[in-house]
């Protein structure tokens, strides 16, 4: 029973580090109608700049500055942040698909320099031996993840609670408006450039906290966390949890990783050993028809958006 | 409702309950890609580690218990190696995780799952130098195991024999991957520890149609030979190059490079004092027990990469753990070394050779493993040797010149440890 109270911690810990980036691309897609199809990118940026911050001294390496773990997850968002705003000024004049190829093509282009640029982030070998906070602080390795649990926990919460502000005040409704019609949006004399770029760059910087957040509960990271598959299973997340909701990214990332989890485990209990090495193909198809199935029966995820009535209006 | 969740929870309790009292039951964690990149090749390596669960079970189990072998597929993905690895230590109480195939996927799993919770990780095909480092740095807790090679031993070898040839100054030119950049370093810690000098370290990117730019630089410093690592068609052009700018006919070529094709496309009449290493191909009893036994389950020849390896990290952790006598993922890392490094009566791989550990374990009397990659010895960062051939150009044709068994390979790395 233990065992399996152990191992929710951990699955908690990842599926709330998750729902931190599903609220990034929710207030970029759900609210302001940005299609980021390069979500791992920026994700990328915050566990890197988190990991050459905080990471060990190495005479083969430019970074390890040692940094303690909060200082390193800021620079981590700032450096996110920063990527955001540049890829933003470029890109964000793109429309939909046009932009989604853009984004997408970016991703590709942030893997490829943490897998080349050997000096900064270790290359294929990726940087090894990073702290991880206060774990030596703790007697068993469990006291450490239910900590770390709290400390995510708090991070998503902050988040959420930061956001629902944000999305409730003016500016939220701004970032609706732009994403139904930006020509009407312009002529009341908003400037939708800017609030698309702002939508961007804060959900972008959502992602780069989450990347820092997984580096410092894994206490590793290569080129091969950035995968783009990663961005497609976010997107799952949004779709099924319901976009345009806040609360939906919580739901989204606990069932879609759930999804993963569990059906990984429910292959390996109940194919007899014969089959087990057929598992893998026979998870993945149960993934795919779940999802599937969601979208048919729900067609605006798990929780929809919730409408947006004037107080007044009756 | 909340009565009948709590009731059913009480009898699935009650149930898992029961089920342990009848029968006991050790499960075996493997995490490996079985979908993604590495498909390919991941489920034969699967039914490996299958074969000797298989077979450790008709000869009666281990710790006094059955072992059920549990796959878990990490996708190719870290996020979900991890996840498994995770759920089959706190879930299923898997004292051990072999895998997985991509070192991205078994270092994270390696820092986040086993190590803290200290189980034994044992990998058929990971060959990232960095997990060395991190065993070298002591994050690894001792409990980090691979079946595979390295290419350190490799660049040993090739620096012992520059060094007895008596060279001092040399170039290195290499492909710009990690198995370039890893075999390259490696080559110069150790001629530098044997007292050379590597003059130049220049590395090319792959399919160029001229390396002048990179064999000039090479040049530089006047070595007296160059250490060329490469695959044949780019390294017959950098041989060529280095050849025609007055570069020492005294050439060190990794292994990739024994090929026809590279001796064509150089010329044989210019490569008769290089030198050449590769893998040896290790012939003997325990690979042939191996080999018979694949064939008689799955009707062909084992033919694929990690599978041999796949299966010596399985029974070498099974091994261990029958030393050991309970599921314990530290007893087990302990006991490993016991197992395997050459003293007491023999074991091969099959039903009778775990037949007999087993006996042998109950008469506390000592054996050694020997498996479907031959002999095994652990070195203090959880890396094997493999036995290696030096090869040369003989009358137009490639030969072997030289052999070098897997105690000579140690010798070679002790020294240059000392």
């Amino acid at each position: 029973m233990t065992g399996i109270l152990l191992y929710l911690v951990f699955f908690l810990i990842v599926t709330l580090i998750y729902s931190i980036v599903v609220m990034g691309l929710n207030l970029q897609w759900g609210y302001t109608g940005l299609f980021n199809a390069g979500v791992v990118a920026f994700y990328a940026i915050g566990a890197y700049g988190t990991a050459v911050l905080m990471g060990p001294d190495r005479s083969t390496l430019i970074g390890g500055f040692g940094l303690p773990f909060p200082i390193a997850l800021i620079g981590g968002m700032a450096a996110a942040g920063l990527g955001a705003l540049i890829v933003g000024l470029a890109a964000l004049r793109l429309r939909d698909d046009y932009l989604a190829i853009a984004t997408f093509g970016i991703a590709i282009s942030v893997q490829l320099v943490a897998l080349n640029f050997e000096g900064l982030t270790g290359g294929a070998q990726g940087l090894i031996g990073l702290p991880r906070p206060l774990f030596s602080m703790f007697d068993s390795p469990n006291g450490f993840n239910l900590f770390y649990l709290g400390f995510v926990a708090c991070m998503a919460a902050l988040v959420y609670l930061a956001l629902q502000t944000a999305l409730g005040s003016p500016w939220g409704r701004l970032l609706k408006a732009v994403r139904e019609d930006e020509t009407a949006a312009a002529s009341l004399g908003k400037n939708p450039a800017m609030v698309r770029l702002q939508a961007f760059v804060l959900g972008c910087t959502l992602m780069g906290l989450a990347g820092g957040l997984y580096v410092g509960f894994i206490g590793f990271v290569s080129p091969l966390d950035f995968l783009p598959i990663l961005t497609f299973q976010i997107w799952a997340m949004l779709i099924v949890g319901g976009s345009g909701n806040t609360k939906g990214a919580f739901v989204g990332a606990f069932a879609v990783w759930g999804l993963w989890s569990v059906s990984g485990m429910a292959v390996s209990k109940l194919l007899p050993v014969q089959f087990q090495s057929q598992g893998g193909a026979i998870q993945t198809m149960l993934i795919g028809l779940l999802i599937v199935l969601t979208l048919l029966f729900r067609p605006r995820g798990l929780i929809g958006e919730s409408e947006t009535i004037s107080r007044h209006a009756n | 409702m909340k009565k009948l969740l709590l009731s059913s929870i009480c009898a699935l309790g009650a149930m898992t309950g029961s089920a342990m009292a009848q029968d006991c039951e050790i499960a075996f964690g493997s995490v490996l890609s079985l979908t993604g990149p590495n498909a390919a090749i991941g489920k034969a390596i699967g039914d490996a580690g299958q074969l000797a669960v298989d077979q450790f079970n008709e000869a009666g189990g281990a710790a006094g218990c059955k072992v059920r072998y549990v796959l878990r597929d990490d996708q190719g993905q870290p996020n979900v190696g991890v996840d498994a690895a995770k759920s089959l230590v706190e879930i299923d109480g898997s004292p051990v995780i072999l895998g997985s195939i991509a070192s991205g996927v078994t270092l994270p799993i390696l820092t986040s799952v086993a190590v803290p919770a200290k189980v034994t990780q044992i990998s058929c095909c990971s060959s990232a130098p960095s997990l060395t480092e991190l065993a070298a740095e002591g994050g690894t807790d001792g409990l980090w195991f691979r079946t595979l090679p390295t290419s350190r031993p490799q660049g040993i070898v090739m620096a012992t024999l520059a060094h007895e040839a008596g060279l001092k100054t040399m170039a290195i030119v290499y492909v710009n991957s990690d198995y370039g950049v890893g075999l390259a370093r490696d080559f110069k810690e150790a001629f530098e520890k044997l007292g050379g000098t590597v003059s130049q370290m220049i590395a090319y990117n792959e399919q160029q149609p001229s390396y002048r730019v990179e064999v000039n630089a090479a040049l530089q410093g006047e070595p007296e030979a160059m250490f060329l690592v490469a695959f044949p068609a780019d390294g017959a052009t950098v041989a060529r190059e280095w050849i025609s700018f007055g570069g020492s006919s005294k050439l060190y070529l990794s292994n990739a490079m024994r090929a026809d094709e590279f001796v064509h496309a150089v010329g044989a009449d210019i490569l008769v004092d290089a030198v050449g290493i590769d893998n040896a191909q290790i012939s003997g009893e325990s690979v042939s027990s191996f080999d018979a036994a694949w064939e008689k389950r799955f009707g062909s020849a084992p033919n694929g990469p990690g599978l041999h390896t796949m299966y010596d990290a399985t029974a070498v952790a099974l091994l261990a753990m029958e030393k050991a006598g309970k599921p314990n993922g530290r007893a087990i890392a302990d006991n490993i070394r016991t197992v395997t490094g050459g003293e007491g009566e023999v074991i091969l791989p099959g039903v009778e050779g775990f037949t007999r550990a087993k006996q042998l374990v109950a008469e506390n009397k000592p054996f050694t493993y020997v498996g479907a990659t031959g002999p095994i010895t652990f070195d203090a960062n959880g890396d094997v040797n493999g036995p290696y051939l030096i090869w040369g150009v003989k009358d137009g044709k490639l030969t072997t010149i030289d052999t070098w068994d897997i105690p000579r390979v140690d010798a070679a790395t002790a020294a240059i440890e000392k």
